[in-house]
């Protein structure tokens, strides 16, 4: 093994870090602004990546000029899900809200099954064929590095939107007292409706970058839900500068550990990872020692 | 009223007893097998969900440790009773290392450990293919040779009975007071002196015997097991599924809990085949939003109410 084996293991690591980034940012908002642990993160992935297949083999439109409008869609869904299910148990344990949104996960999931079967689905179109050269030894294949353009300037864009719009700085105010924001004139469950429709809306964004580079089937979000939570975990919960760094460190650990151990450990090695930081770092290893 | 519990429970247990000899054809004894099972597990779950209010959702630990264990223990050559006490203890201590990482903390921290504690041996029991034989599966060895689904009914049944008289017995002891209070609040609980890490703990622990036993059944009735189905998420939603449709820290909720999700995903089986599962998301959002407190607990309180309508009317 080689150190440009290596170096090409932490590149591709990078490249998949930077969609984990993604769907770790939007699971961290959602957590942040409504102290919701989204157990349904990864289905909504699921769905973005149906509705970019179905918009591909419908009409043409690739994943990589379709995502806004996919994640415009999911937005739409998250914020009716939210207003119809999540606000009515508002205020009540996490136990009911981990359990609500298990069961919208399941749901999401087998009923996506019933409409388009059990089957593994993948799309094809000309750049996912190419591949770009750096020096000799390395090199990468094209949508991967499209995907990772994306995925970094979206991780961009919800970092901007959190900082420096209105929504931003309601949603900051919830998530340091959510007692005290609405006394300050904040509507609480229209502000938490947009973040968990913004949420929902970069899980299915992440789908459709995930889509050109990966196949397709009902349960394909299950992982990704899993993964989540270690990367939040990781980052310290609600901080998603946290979680985007961890989506990144998480990705270039998976691909290391492929690459010296084998693929099937990957996911094991997350989860070990996850209970060290657990038990010995609770705030995260990115976040505020605070848990 | 103490009376009467016990002459419904024996009553039930009386005819629990009779079912598997009215019930004819192996897979009605099969669905009833899964009923009583189920019913097992989700009573073993229902003392650290539903008693204590610790939402685990990777009870599918201890339920891999049962099936594999069997499987492991036997191959290596130990005698089978040595093999279930040997089993047990593996899933004891799988439940000391989750509750120690996890029990220290609040909030959704255990959820999540429990879940990545169960991935870890998903993970672990797929790659380790001399010890577990990998994805391939591995032979567990059949516990009865004669009447084999009757067999296997029966022990569900006792196993079930078993867990019904523990829960029991806890619910009523100083054990299970501090448990519901840590439910209630943990910092009171925590301020009146109950050791709330330790007695979550010993509730993990009874909750984890149960289940391994469980497992150990399951696996032996079908002989061959493979991580995706002992080890999977979708086992502890299961358990979980059946306590909370049911009624969360309820006597009879996973009894109940049991029958009606069981019997229901049969029926959906024969319906939607391969998504069968939508009933299990569909049935917790319901669950959630309209049955919190499960069937059980909404016909309790709903009796409760109608006894306090009628009370004054009485009374003038």
């Amino acid at each position: 093994m080689d150190l440009f084996t290596a170096l090409q293991a932490v590149l591709n690591g990078i490249l998949t870090g930077a969609l984990y980034a993604l769907v770790g940012m939007g699971m961290a908002l959602i957590f942040g602004v409504m102290r919701i642990v989204n157990f349904a993160h990864g289905a909504f992935m699921m769905l973005g990546m149906y509705a970019a297949y179905v918009l591909f083999t419908r009409t043409g439109v690739n994943p990589y000029y379709g995502f806004p409008l996919v994640g415009l869609v999911l937005f739409g869904l998250g914020y009716l899900l939210y207003q119809g299910l999540l606000r009515p148990i508002h205020g009540q344990s996490d136990f009911m809200q981990i359990l609500l949104t298990l069961g919208i996960g399941l749901a999401l999931t087998d009923g996506i099954q019933l409409v388009f079967g059990a089957d593994y689905h993948q799309i094809n179109f000309p750049l996912l064929g190419k591949i770009i050269h750096f020096g000799d030894r390395i090199r990468v294949s094209a949508p991967w590095v499209v995907s990772f353009a994306i995925a970094v300037a979206a991780c961009g864009g919800l970092y901007f939107v959190v900082m420096h719009t209105m929504m931003g700085r309601a949603a900051r105010a919830i998530a340091q007292n959510r007692y005290a924001a609405p006394l300050m004139g904040i509507h609480l469950h229209r502000v938490q409706a947009f973040w968990f429709g913004l949420g929902v809306a970069t899980a299915a964004v992440a789908g459709c970058l995930l889509l050109p580079v990966f196949y397709l089937y009902p349960g394909v979000g299950d992982q990704f839900t899993l993964k989540a939570f270690v990367i939040v975990v990781l980052g310290g919960m609600e901080s998603i500068v946290g979680a985007a760094l961890a989506g990144v460190l998480l990705g270039v650990v998976e691909s290391l550990t492929s690459l010296y151990w084998g693929n099937e450990w990957a996911l094991a090695v997350d989860f070990v990872i996850f209970l060290l930081v657990l038990s010995l770092r609770p705030g995260g290893i990115f976040g505020s020692q605070r848990a | 009223m103490k009376r009467m519990h016990l002459i419904f429970a024996l009553a039930g247990l009386a005819v629990s007893l009779l079912l598997p000899l009215v019930v004819r054809g192996d897979y009605h004894l099969q669905v009833l097998f899964r009923i009583y099972l189920f019913a097992a597990l989700g009573l073993a779950w229902n003392l650290v969900g539903g008693y204590a209010g610790q939402l685990s959702l990777g009870h599918a630990a201890y339920f891999g440790a049962g099936a594999y264990g069997l499987a492991v223990f036997t191959q290596a050559g130990l005698p089978l009773g040595i093999a279930l006490v040997l089993l047990v203890a593996l899933a004891l201590v799988f439940a000391l290392l989750i509750g120690g990482v996890s029990f220290r903390l609040r909030g959704p921290y255990f959820a999540l450990a429990t879940i990545a504690f169960a991935e870890v041996l998903h993970a672990t029991a797929k790659n380790l293919p001399n010890l577990t034989g990998g994805d391939v599966g591995i032979q567990v060895p059949a516990l009865f040779h004669n009447h084999v689904q009757r067999s296997f009914c029966y022990c569900a049944i006792l196993l079930a009975a078993a867990a019904l008289a523990a829960t029991a017995v806890i619910s009523r002891s100083r054990f299970g007071y501090y448990l519901m209070a840590i439910r209630e609040d943990q910092d009171t609980a925590l301020s009146v002196g109950v050791n709330t890490a330790r007695t979550k703990l010993n509730a993990l622990l009874v909750s984890a015997a149960f289940t391994a036993l469980g497992g150990a059944l399951y696996g032996s009735l079908f002989l061959f097991i493979v991580p995706d189905q002992v080890l999977s998420i979708d086992i502890s939603n299961e358990i979980a599924i059946v306590a909370m449709l049911g009624g969360a820290g309820t006597l009879a909720g996973p009894l109940v809990g049991a029958l009606v999700l069981e019997s229901a995903s049969e029926l959906f089986k024969s319906v939607f085949q391969e998504a069968h599962l939508l009933i299990y998301g569909l049935l917790l959002i319901v669950v959630v939003l309209f049955l919190p407190e499960g069937i059980v607990g909404g016909v309790a309180s709903l009796l409760r109410r109608q006894k306090r309508r009628k009370a004054p009317g009485e009374a003038r």
